[in-house]
């Protein structure tokens, strides 16, 4: 390409700003998108990876053991008989930061609670080092409830050395006393350390209640054999219940929890993209429509197809490296935003993360960028093509061009046939969930290729009606549909995007909270729910379950213990219920019988899976489940898969006596009383908190209140959906503005003609009005069957294979309206400028343009 | 005496187009020949075909039939590339609507041609500069397309169509969307700057004046191509 050619592209883009403007936004609002949730990913992903390896440090393996912990013997069995020489003991938790932290509303500051052995510590923590001037290992070790910040942290809580510092620590009221800070050498190493309160292990058994016990014992053995040969005598050595893995493994496994989560933002921010390409489509495909003569001179002056294809493709380069270049930008700054929504749901959901600031890696810059050039390149692919065949030097008309449209039609048309055939079947067929995605993309290019047959037939039966409304103008305004198929094409099929995803999305969470409200209402029975204060999980007195039940207005105490525990399928969550025959009514089972499950799991011989569970590890009923136990290994009967909603990765529910035997774990995590008719709540509250005690104390929630703080966490976990629905819908907003635009300002000779024959201005209105309100019309009518087998597709296929719930498709009676409305005002509302322009224009100007 | 190969030439030369089912033929037969220094004019019935010929001249179409000959190439053996660069080097073009790209001034829309090949150099670009002042439009070369009238355009498009220097140049009705004054001010000048140089000019046009100062005169009459003095008579009787 020659210099001359270059410029006179260049200039071409400058004398039109708002096409290539429109072009470069519609690249950079997808790029946007995909790199701010790409980079709220990573960030969430690097703040948990730091603050795993301030606590894992340098050990090689852990020891770690069920929810009661390991009896501190196992440690010094290790040391002196299996002759283990660097090994260090770990007692942890999290703890609320009592006050003087958060401003007003904000949540409270959960510190990870670190009780270690300075003395064993050289070989894995670097941060620890006993030997530093600045360390305070004396009072470090001898004082009780000695604890140490890092120096940020405890700046931000307004603390120094000798400072007292109020926690909830497993439920209690506890001090402990700031003997001195850390200084991290770097701020990475301050990010790890933030979070952490270091505290020696006796000082952590005693805060957390566990003397005598320990949470695990990392480890650092040797590569290869001798390292191996020590591992499997270590694994001897163990008491049951006890695992011994690599330190990595259960961090990963912990990432993974999240995995779905984070691959189901990836898709919805990938459905931007889509919209962004779009937009470039036909930006670029206008660009060269309007350059038609022009292409057509410089073919006969002697410029080759190959030039010209390159000519146009440099432009639609030069569009993707600008949007690109801003959507990095852009995405930058989503993805502060966005940040803050994911760690919310990690909190919410999955397990206590903070992230201070947002991490940009270079990798995910590139790939954004990268993928901003793809997209562009393959949406001007298509009209760099149909720029080389511009005849040489013919005028060209734009009949000629809707001729080759028309011509067009049958293939788009068998070509969506079959991207949605093919759609249907990557969803029908088992497979992962990245196969799921891309079926629901086949379906959504595959309608969105359907959409100018479609709208064909709909202008055929629509012309009647608005010939009716609007007389001849109507008529015409539905003619002019179809005769400008080629850009009337591209704008109904971006909106029948956009609006079908919008439906879709908005009828999967409709649909997903009618059956949480469902659930919740048939699974929360009780009155009040008790649990101790602070993190959930904190253990409760189990003393206060038969307090509660002596309390006057008390009917009914059920008492349950959520634990982590080992099985050879990896730690499992368990739910521990007592299973008296009124309490089987709060789990509805989805797979296998009532009568037959039920007494099953209370003799011990069996447990119930939630449906996660089962989705997770393949198991229905009579499928068997082995567990690691303080008591050895216990296998048991999968005897029914149970409704349950509240974590996705599942758990396994077992009868309380049960667990108690097997785990040694006298505690418990939460009371839910029944009240006599008649009982005063908020009596029994305050005697309940009596009975607990001014040190413990208690989170009691009312039913109503419970029900709704479930809900606001449902709502907080799809408010990134909406916001990413919001944003696709943006793009595709745009992408319709600028179709309406160009088709329109390219109708200035027509209607500059229908000027000078006596149209007024309010008919010119009316006439732009209504073409672009039957656009809208026939959108929404294409985008209601879409957007309702996108939810069904979302509900049963990506939701089932992600997270394994069953959730009911329901279809509200406003969702038929709703895409009506959505594409109709969308329509008319990018059609105002065109009208306002095209009405403003002086006909004899519009005559002389061409 | 053997004369010397004509430049342009047409041999049984036929062109249809499928329209629908039906084959309309707009060409049957077709011979003609024009000699290096000629200016042979072409004239029709609109639709006729005569811009068919001028395409078919420039490589630009194929015949259906038979053989188009320039420069002793037969264009038919040539892929759609070697005959855009085929054009590119040997051909000027002067459009009825002067075509010139919009988005470049007067000086690079005449430039255009040169760099196209890569043979822009000084020399050249000072000679294609002195071809604009040659049609009077030295003090112009910074404008764009638009900020000039239609006659001041089309004397732009008479140098950009020599600044390359071809061997051919091709007009199509070049007078055709100018008042009579005008149009004759640039037939006159390209009669001037084609002859002077040696160069062989095919032009369609409507025009009695041109027929008058033309070396051969073509008709196209039920798409027969037909040469000689009854097509200037005709043309002149118009």
């Amino acid at each position: 390409m020659t210099p001359l050619l270059r410029r006179s592209a260049l200039r071409h883009f400058a004398r039109h700003p708002w096409q290539g403007g429109l072009a470069v936004l519609g690249v950079a609002l997808g790029v946007a998108v995909v790199v701010g949730v790409d980079l709220a990913n990573a960030s969430a992903r690097r703040a948990f990876t730091l603050s795993t390896e301030a606590v894992v440090g340098r050990a090689t393996h852990q020891v770690a053991g069920g929810p009661g912990g390991l009896p501190e013997e196992t440690f010094r069995r290790l040391v002196l008989e299996a002759g283990v020489e660097a090994a260090a003991p770990v007692v942890e938790d999290w703890v609320t930061v009592e006050r003087g932290t958060a401003m007003p509303g904000e949540p409270r500051r959960v510190l990870h609670l670190l009780g270690l052995d300075p003395l064993s510590e050289a070989p894995f923590r670097p941060y620890l080092r006993p030997g530093d001037a600045g360390f305070p290992l004396e009072a470090f070790l001898l004082r009780p409830g000695a604890a140490v910040l890092a120096a940020e942290t405890a700046q931000e809580l307004g603390l120094a050395p000798g400072d007292e510092l109020r926690l909830l620590a497993a439920g209690r009221r506890r001090e402990v006393e700031l003997v001195g800070v850390l200084e991290p050498e770097d701020a990475a190493a301050g990010r790890a350390l933030g979070d952490l309160l270091l505290v020696d292990v006796a000082t952590a058994q005693e805060l957390l209640g566990r003397v005598g016990r320990l949470d695990g014992i990392d480890l650092r053995l040797a590569d290869g054999a001798p390292g191996a040969a020590l591992l499997a005598r270590l694994r001897r050595a163990l008491p049951a219940g006890t695992e011994l893995a690599p330190a990595a493994s259960r961090a990963a496994r912990t990432l993974e929890m999240t995995r779905a989560f984070r691959v189901n933002l990836t898709a919805l921010s990938f459905l931007a993209l889509v919209c962004g390409v779009f937009l470039i489509y036909n930006a670029i495909t206008f660009s060269v429509v309007q350059r038609r003569s022009l292409l057509g001179t410089l073919r006969a002056l002697g410029v080759t197809r190959g030039e010209v294809f390159a000519l146009v493709l440099g432009e639609a380069l030069l569009v993707g490296a600008a949007g690109s270049a801003l959507g990095l930008a852009a995405g930058v700054a989503l993805g502060q935003g966005l940040v803050r929504l994911v760690t919310q749901t990690i909190n919410d959901l999955y397990f206590v993360l903070s992230v201070r600031e947002l991490a940009v890696p270079p990798a995910v810059l590139a790939k954004g960028a990268l993928l901003g050039m793809a997209a562009t390149l393959l949406a001007a692919l298509a009209p760099a093509h149909e720029a080389t065949a511009a005849p040489p030097r013919a005028v060209l008309t734009r009949s000629s061009l809707e001729a080759a449209a028309r011509r067009a039609l049958p293939r788009a048309t068998a070509a969506g046939g079959a991207l949605l055939a093919l759609g249907g079947l990557l969803l029908a067929v088992p497979g992962p969930l990245a196969l799921s995605f891309a079926g629901l993309f086949g379906l959504i290019f595959g309608a969105a290729l359907l959409a100018p047959a479609g709208t064909v037939l709909l202008m055929r039966l629509l012309r009647p009606l608005a010939g009716g409304v609007f007389g001849v103008l109507g008529r015409m305004a539905a003619g002019g549909v179809v005769a400008a198929l080629s850009r009337t094409g591209v704008a109904v099929a971006a909106l029948v995007v956009a609006v079908s995803v919008a439906v879709g999305v908005g009828t999967m969470i409709d649909s997903f909270r009618a059956t949480v409200v469902r659930w919740l209402d048939a699974s929360l029975g009780a009155d009040l729910y008790v649990a101790a204060a602070g993190r959930p999980g904190t253990p409760l007195d189990p003393a206060l379950a038969e307090r509660a039940a002596a309390l006057p207005g008390v009917a009914r105490v059920d008492a349950i213990r959520r634990a982590e525990v080992l099985s050879a399928r990896g730690p499992l969550r368990v739910l521990a219920v007592q299973v008296g025959a009124q309490g089987r009514g709060a789990f509805e089972l989805r797979q296998g019988r009532r009568s037959e499950a039920w007494p099953e799991v209370a003799a011990g011989r069996a447990v119930l899976v939630s449906e996660p569970l089962a989705h997770r590890l393949d198991l229905r009923p009579g499928s068997r489940l082995r567990f690691s136990t303080a008591a050895g290994e216990r296998d048991f009967a999968v005897a029914g898969v149970y409704a349950d909603y509240a974590t996705e990765q599942g758990m396994a529910l077992l009868a309380l006596p049960v667990y108690r035997r097997l785990w040694d774990d006298p505690f418990l995590s939460g009371l839910s009383l029944h009240l006599q008719p008649g009982a005063d709540a908020a009596a029994v509250e305050r005697a309940l908190r009596r009975a607990a005690g001014a040190d413990r104390p208690l989170a009691v929630t009312a039913n109503r209140e419970l029900k709704r703080r479930s809900l606001a966490v449902f709502d907080r976990t799809f408010r990134i959906t909406a916001v990413l629905r919001l944003l696709a819908g943006l793009v595709a907003f745009v992408g319709v503005l600028s179709s309406l635009m160009a088709l329109q300002l390219e109708r200035a000779r027509e209607l500059g003609v229908l000027r000078a024959h006596g149209l007024t201005r309010g008919q010119l209105w009316r006439l732009v009005t209504a073409q672009t309100g039957l656009l809208g019309l026939a959108a929404g009518l294409l985008a209601l069957p879409l957007g309702l087998a996108l939810a069904a597709v979302m509900v049963h296929v990506v939701n089932r294979r992600s997270f394994g719930w069953t959730v009911r498709l329901d279809v509200a009676p406003e969702v038929f309206l709703q895409p009506l409305a959505l594409a109709i005002g969308a329509a008319l509302l990018a059609g105002l400028y065109p009208a306002w322009r095209m009405a403003r224009t002086a006909p004899a100007e519009a005559l002389r343009e061409e | 005496m053997s004369a010397p190969p004509p430049l342009v030439e047409l041999r049984a030369v036929t062109r249809s187009f499928r329209e629908g089912d039906r084959e309309r033929v707009v060409l049957r037969g077709a011979d003609a020949a024009v000699h290096r220094g000629e200016l042979a004019v072409l004239v029709g019935k609109s639709g006729s075909g005569k811009s068919t010929v001028l395409n078919l001249v420039a490589g630009i179409d194929l015949p259906t039939g038979g053989e188009v000959r320039v420069d002793g190439v037969a264009l038919s053996r040539l892929s759609e590339r070697q005959r855009t660069l085929f054009r590119r080097r040997h051909v000027g073009f002067v459009f009825q609507f002067y075509n010139l790209i919009p988005t470049l001034t007067v000086e690079e829309n005449l430039l255009l041609p040169l760099e196209l090949q890569g043979r822009a150099t000084p020399p050249r670009r000072q000679a294609a500069l002195d071809l604009l002042a040659e049609v009077g439009l030295a003090d112009r070369a910074g404008a764009f397309p638009d900020r000039l009238s239609g006659g001041e355009q089309q004397r732009v498009a008479v140098a950009r169509a020599l600044a390359h220097d071809p061997a051919l140049v091709l007009a199509d009705e070049p007078t055709g969307n100018l008042d009579l004054e005008t149009g004759l001010a640039v037939l006159a000048l390209l009669d001037r700057l084609t002859r002077r140089a040696g160069r062989t000019m095919l032009m369609v046009t409507h025009s009695a004046d041109v027929v008058g100062l033309a070396d051969r005169v073509f008709r196209i009459e039920d798409c027969r191509l037909i040469e000689g003095p009854a097509a200037a008579r005709a043309a002149g009787a118009s």
